[in-house]
């Protein structure tokens, strides 16, 4: 059970106790058997979270060393030395696969070892030989070897860095004009990895760190491995994911979770806020489409491809799992956040066919401007604070952002500001003092 | 679930190729330093970071591209066999690229960019040297650059000694006015702070 249910239910013994649900005895046992396990499993965790964070500095301060560069020991010393922590790690790891794979503090920690040390050779042998060429290079060696990993070793803390690192070299090489298309298959690598996860504990902290990992990898790699020949398409594959993201993490998650257990739709909804808005101007709608399509520079052909590809499946995605796995009265808030799905779909080819960008900003405030006043409607009937809050903030940003963008003067962009600060603060008091209100009366 | 014994076969032979890409590089690089062909190439240096490995001397190499024949195509990113030759003054320079490698002498292997006619007519590709760094340690990294750069002269002659076999090259070391760096440096302690 999770960590809080676990909280809910004993919080909800004293009640059920004295409304003679069940006895003193039944809840002192209810009490002993899940307080006991949710400190065991807490301690459990602790230790595996030092046990990652011990490894990463321990071999982030070898690849430092390294990086000073021992020049006076001499090439055959500096190879050997590259070459120890390599080997030591992964005799330590073997030791754990043979001893003590069941303890995830042993597995995580001596994993994240090894992948800092498979770093720490290439570097030095690459320094000691002044060879490996650019960044770029060392990090695809790197995440190729770090690959079969997670997996094998059941590792989320190794997946993490092999992510970052590919996402890492897929920038690198994105700026020297390289191509990416290799992203996407070695990052499928990780998938092995994540069923193991999901199928030991989905609502565990592992899941939703590896969650964490995958979303962020996910946003920063579509717009790296994009090819952009027909301009503005970017616009339709980011709208699609971000909503794929909201539905993804609607469908997975129960109500009682936090927000560090629901990765997808904080990001999804990050992203399409942050998104919208760089929409809400005209420039992103400018000569976008089939009318603009780039001729002048050389272009990858599978790689132009894989953008129409996303552009239509990544919406398409999203809108089958809101018509196939939402529930269209329980999910109404997560469904209001993909409405941007169906507008850009219509919007973005009558764009295209007409070359007016307007069309596109005003419908993107307009979307803005509707869901930031609805997510505030739903907050309070539901009587979240959390929710009204985004949607305040979703407006305000909107009028602030409008403000900046448009030739009012000082005086009314200052009375604007402070009109928006005011309904914030007004709304906020207001609700906070209603939701008192509540509690106490339930009480 | 996997048993322990596959697990650790296959653990075995990830760990394997990571020895192996790492030592292979060792290997591959002691036997162009020790056996290889010794060659000077003209460069132009300056001081980056990387995160990983250090602190280094970037190297431009005064030549980037070599001639081809009118007749051959290349797909950019493609290898060719470019041999190499000796100039007037003993340094090295690159002579005509081909797909194949050429049956005597030493030749580098490398990547290609794009093929151009230069003012004349003559084609020529551009290439990309696999030897691009010439790493140091963090404090001699900086002063090495000055090196070059800094004298009140204007601009030091620089160079690399490059180790060649099987088209593999390999930097040996990195000269300023025909000295080798670390004993210029040693010279030059007072001008190069």
């Amino acid at each position: 059970m999770g960590h809080l249910s676990i909280r809910w239910l004993l919080s909800e013994l004293p009640n059920l106790e004295k409304d003679g649900v069940i006895d003193g005895a039944a809840a002192a046992r209810i009490r002993a058997h899940y307080g006991e396990s949710a400190a065991f499993s807490s301690s459990r965790l602790a230790v595996a979270v030092f046990a990652v964070f011990g490894a990463l500095l321990i071999g982030s301060g070898v690849i430092l060393l390294v990086a000073h560069n021992w020049e006076h020991l001499g090439r055959g010393t500096r190879a050997a030395i590259s070459m120890t922590p390599l080997l030591v790690s992964q005799i330590f790891v073997g030791w754990v696969v043979l001893k003590r794979f069941g303890s995830t503090a042993w597995r995580e920690g001596s994993a994240t070892l090894l992948a800092l040390a498979v770093a720490a050779a290439l570097a030095l042998v690459d320094q000691t030989y002044h060879t490996g060429g650019d960044l770029e290079s060392f990090l695809w060696r790197w995440a190729l070897l770090l690959a079969p990993l997670p997996w094998l070793l059941n590792s989320t803390a190794v997946a993490m860095i092999f992510l970052a690192a590919l996402t890492w070299w897929a920038g690198a090489a994105k700026v020297e004009g390289s191509e990416v298309l290799w992203l996407w298959p070695v990052a499928a690598a990780v998938v092995p990895h994540v069923i193991q996860v999901l199928r030991s504990d989905r609502r565990g902290l592992r899941a939703a760190n590896l969650q964490w990992a995958i979303a962020l990898f996910v946003c920063v790699a579509a717009g790296v491995s994009l090819e952009n020949r027909v301009p503005g398409l970017w616009i339709v594959v980011y709208v699609g994911l971000f909503a794929l993201m909201i539905t993804l993490g609607a469908v997975n998650r129960r109500d009682e979770e936090g927000l560090w257990r629901r990765p997808l739709e904080a990001v999804g909804i990050t992203g399409s806020v942050v998104l919208w808005l760089i929409l809400s101007f005209d420039e992103p709608w400018r000569h976008i489409g089939w009318q603009h399509v780039r001729t002048t520079e050389s272009f990858h052909e599978v790689a132009s491809w894989v953008d129409v590809l996303l552009a239509v499946g990544l919406p398409l995605a999203a809108i089958a799992v809101m018509a196939l796995l939402l529930d269209r009265r329980r999910h109404r808030f997560q469904l209001l956040w993909c409405l941007s799905v169906p507008l850009v779909a219509v919007v973005w080819p009558v764009v295209a066919a007409t070359d007016s960008e307007w069309i596109g900003a005003v419908a993107l405030n307009l979307l803005l401007f509707g869901v930031g006043i609805a997510t505030i409607g739903t907050g309070l009937k539901t009587q979240s604070l959390a929710t009204v809050n985004l949607g305040m903030v979703v407006v305000a940003t909107l009028v602030v952002v409008r403000f900046f963008d448009s030739g009012f003067g000082f005086i009314l962009k200052g009375l604007a500001f402070i009109l928006v600060g005011i309904g914030f603060l007004v709304t906020n008091f207001v609700l906070s003092r209603r939701l008192r209100a509540t509690v106490v009366e339930d009480r | 679930m996997m048993g322990r014994r596959l697990r650790l076969a296959l653990f075995t032979a990830v760990a394997l190729v990571q020895i192996a890409v790492a030592g292979g590089a060792i290997v591959r690089s002691e036997l162009a330093l020790r056996t290889g062909e010794a060659f000077r190439f003209h460069i132009q240096p300056v001081d980056p970071v990387d995160a990983f490995r250090g602190r280094y001397v970037a190297i431009r190499f005064a030549i980037d591209r070599a001639p081809v024949a009118d007749d051959l195509e290349l797909r950019p990113k493609k290898r060719v066999f470019v041999p190499i030759e000796i100039d007037a003054d003993g340094f090295a320079i690159l002579g005509q690229a081909d797909v194949d490698p050429p049956a005597s002498g030493p030749y580098l292997r490398l990547r290609a960019g794009g093929i151009y006619p230069d003012e004349e007519g003559n084609r020529f590709v551009w290439v990309t040297m696999p030897f691009r760094r010439y790493y140091m340690d963090e404090d001699l990294a900086p002063k090495a650059e000055r090196a070059v750069w800094g004298g009140r002269r204007g601009q030091r002659e620089a160079s690399v000694s490059v180790r060649v076999r099987d088209g593999i090259g390999v930097i040996e070391e990195l000269y300023v006015d025909d000295v080798p760096i670390h004993q210029w440096l040693a010279e030059n302690a007072s001008e190069s702070r």
